[in-house]
């Protein structure tokens, strides 16, 4: 009896110390599908095979709900998540003055981990940082908004990327002429015509003006804006905006680019992801930046871009374990991986050596010659102030308010917010 | 009999405070799943908080603001309008399938059944299923009215504000008319046949005995199946969110997208919150003078 309760009891002890001795480190993201999420599902399994005392747990959302209410909702809780995906700028240094985000300024000053990323990425501009502190480990560049075209529709009408916006507007008209539908947007959330407006605003407003008006030092009701809308008035006339626009979610806006049924998709860089898992083997497609408006302007040949990455909950149960899983996650393999997959990495060297496609060495390339960086206003500025102006460009994209009425309706509605 | 003590009407059957242990429980769920959070709505409400940081005290402004809010104040006129329309396509809609369905002909209890299939769905699901068969380019509709040689008529339903609110009050009928269907169905078997055959003797069309026998006879249902509807209306956000979310431009913005909207999309809680308390004091004194006015309905006079 006392040695069957020894061999029992022994057993027992031998299944339960493997699980006993795991630490799990929970990671909540919106990486749901596409390229993106094969890597980072790789890039989890080899973490936990070289760390067998570490389990992974992934708390993924769709990024719209992620950002909405499944993040904040983690960052209060009582079992918070380890580490978690943030978009850089203003959510960043939210999180830090409110005491979520983790200082990171010792654990990248170790083994020079910091040293491995493009210096860029620890500047103010970049959004990693706040009050000169590291906050975010940066994963990706994405460009925000590009506008992508299907080489073959492009062929059979005899049109080449533009090299003006004049040039963009009359290749638009000429599309839909054709019987094409020139350009498919799906804003029914806004940000992702949103995005592309405050790109275009970025182009054409005096850049002192611009930022006046996101911080709201300044009116939106200035000749510059009124320029930028006028923009977006001759691309509606030219029949540049699908009659759906405003009903089209981005995700059914993506795919009807994908299948193949419109000529061109404003979108971020993360339509290569998708692109890789939807589009059929045969199907081409290409880019080009949203054209020059007026030579003479500072931002002319900017791209529009942000940074994403991850950052450590102040209150994680397990940072060093954390910080173990992000020095794998970024090192040069694992960067190459996504890269590979879509993703442009900040990590120095990784997009020269990795094999990229031509889509994604195109972004590369963009981003390198772009003589600067237009952040989305949804990550620079209060949400509550770039979803008004998102709305507001919305309007004149679907005609239902001219350019004058759309800027007063914007001062006004930000007027009756007060002071936020 | 003449030894049974007599009960004394005039003490209360318990008293003590040994009785709040009997209503402990209750009181302890009470407080904290109703009482703790709505005084906490009451006190965000009350302050300039993103959910993030800490709230800071900002007196009523959340409340000024609310009622200069054109969105906001649109989002009452936009449910109003919800409502009678659900009041048609859900309310008078399953009266009228429930008094032409109220048969023992064979096959009718099928067709009630198809009828009520719908409320099996989640409204989610609904919602879902409806946006494809609305979707401008492949939906079913737009397909079917390309095919009959009417692909002028095809319309983006979702996309446009003059059809999307319209184009929701069909699918909440197309769900919820089976419903009252059912509960009128149910009352209509109580009325007694004689009454029917009585008033056909005198010469009672279909019309009169519908208007003079049914509806009198139904009008405690009706008004009950109206009551649900007006406060289900003011609750409406799954059908809203699932194939509009509110758009396009807040042409289908009801109370509840629009402060889930302000909540979370931009960030804006206490804001979200004082709309809330908004929609809490709408609801509750419409459902307060619909409750006193089909009380005084209910009073026969003699």
């Amino acid at each position: 009896m006392k040695m069957a309760f020894r061999v029992a009891a022994l057993a027992t002890l031998l299944l339960s110390s493997p699980a006993m001795a795991q630490t799990e480190l929970r990671i909540t993201h919106a990486t749901t599908g596409g390229g993106e999420k094969e890597v980072l599902d790789r890039i989890v399994a080899d973490f936990q095979a070289a760390n067998p005392d570490i389990k992974v747990t992934q708390i993924p959302f769709d990024d719209d709900v992620y950002s909405n209410t499944g993040l904040i909702t983690q960052l209060q809780g009582q079992d918070v998540p380890d580490i978690y995906f943030q978009w850089a700028g203003f959510p960043v240094k939210r999180d830090a003055d409110a005491g979520y985000a983790m200082d990171l300024s010792t654990a990248l000053a170790s083994d020079g981990w910091g040293d491995t990323f493009i210096p860029a990425m620890w500047t103010a501009g970049a959004g990693t940082m706040v009050h000169g502190k590291p906050y975010l480990v940066p994963i990706s560049l994405d460009v925000t908004n590009t506008i992508w075209f299907n080489e073959s529709i492009f062929e059979e009408n005899g049109i080449k990327p533009p090299a003006n916006w004049e040039e963009f507007v009359a290749l638009t008209a000429k599309l839909n002429k054709a019987g094409e539908i020139p350009i498919v947007q799906g804003n029914n959330e806004f940000w992702p015509f949103g995005n592309w407006a405050s790109h275009i605003a970025a182009k054409v407003v005096p850049p002192e003006e611009y930022a006046a008006a996101f911080a709201r030092t300044g009116k939106f009701s200035t000749p510059g804006f009124m320029k930028a809308f006028e923009h977006i008035v001759e691309l509606r006339e030219a029949g540049g905006f699908n009659r759906d626009i405003q009903g089209l979610g981005a995700d059914p806006a993506m795919a009807t680019f994908l299948e193949g049924s419109a000529a061109m998709h404003p979108i971020g860089s993360w339509l290569i992801g998708s692109a890789k898992e939807m589009a059929d083997a045969d199907f081409r497609y290409s880019s080009f930046d949203t054209p020059v408006i007026d030579p003479a302007h500072p931002l002319a040949h900017s791209v529009i871009g942000t940074v994403t990455g991850f950052a450590i909950h102040k209150k994680a149960k397990n940072p060093d374990a954390a910080i173990r899983f992000l020095k794998f996650f970024t090192n040069s393999d694992n960067q190459k991986l996504r890269a590979e997959s879509g993703a442009l990495s900040p990590v120095k060297g990784v997009n020269e050596a990795a094999n990229l496609d031509a889509q994604t060495k195109q972004m590369a390339r963009m981003l390198a010659e772009a003589p600067a960086m237009v952040p989305p206003p949804d990550t620079t500025y209060p949400v509550a102030v770039a979803e008004a102006y998102y709305q507001a460009a919305a309007y004149v994209a679907a005609g239902e308010k001219e350019p004058a009425d759309a800027l007063s309706w914007l001062d006004e509605t930000l007027a009756a917010m007060g002071k936020q | 009999m003449a030894g049974r003590p007599v009960e004394d009407r005039t003490q209360p059957l318990s008293s003590g405070a040994v009785n709040l242990l009997f209503a402990a429980p209750a009181l302890v769920l009470f407080g904290c799943f109703v009482l703790l959070p709505v005084s906490s709505a009451f006190f965000y409400a009350f302050t300039h908080w993103d959910g993030y940081t800490a709230p800071r005290w900002a007196g009523f402004a959340n409340f000024e603001r609310a009622f200069t809010d054109t969105t906001h104040l649109m989002s009452y006129v936009h449910v109003v309008l919800y409502i009678l329309g659900t009041l048609v396509f859900e309310v008078a809609l399953g009266l009228g399938v429930a008094v032409l369905l109220n048969s023992e002909r064979r096959g009718f209890s099928l067709l009630r059944g198809f009828y009520f299939s719908p409320m099996v769905l989640s409204m989610s699901a609904a919602g879902v299923l409806w946006a494809f068969v609305l979707d401008y380019r492949s939906g079913l509709l737009n397909s079917l009215l390309k095919a009959l040689g009417a692909g002028d008529l095809a319309q983006p339903w979702l996309s446009q504000p003059s059809t999307a609110l319209v184009a929701i009050m069909v699918v909440s009928g197309w769900k919820f008319s089976g419903f009252y269907m059912v509960i009128f169905f149910a009352a209509l078997r109580r009325i007694p046949s004689s009454i029917y055959e009585a008033a056909i003797l005198d010469g009672a069309g279909p019309f009169r005995r519908f208007f003079s026998i049914t509806l009198p006879l139904l009008r405690q249902n009706v008004m009950v199946a109206m009551l649900l509807a007006i406060t289900g209306g003011f609750a409406g956000f799954d059908l809203f969110f699932t194939m509009t979310n509110g758009g396009p431009f807040g042409a289908t913005e009801v109370p509840a997208t629009w402060i889930m909207k302000t909540a979370f999309d931009k960030n804006q809680l206490s804001y979200g919150v004082a709309l809330t308390v908004v929609l809490a004091v709408v609801v509750m004194a419409i459902s307060l003078v619909y409750l006193r006015f089909s009380e005084r309905l209910n009073v026969h006079r003699y």
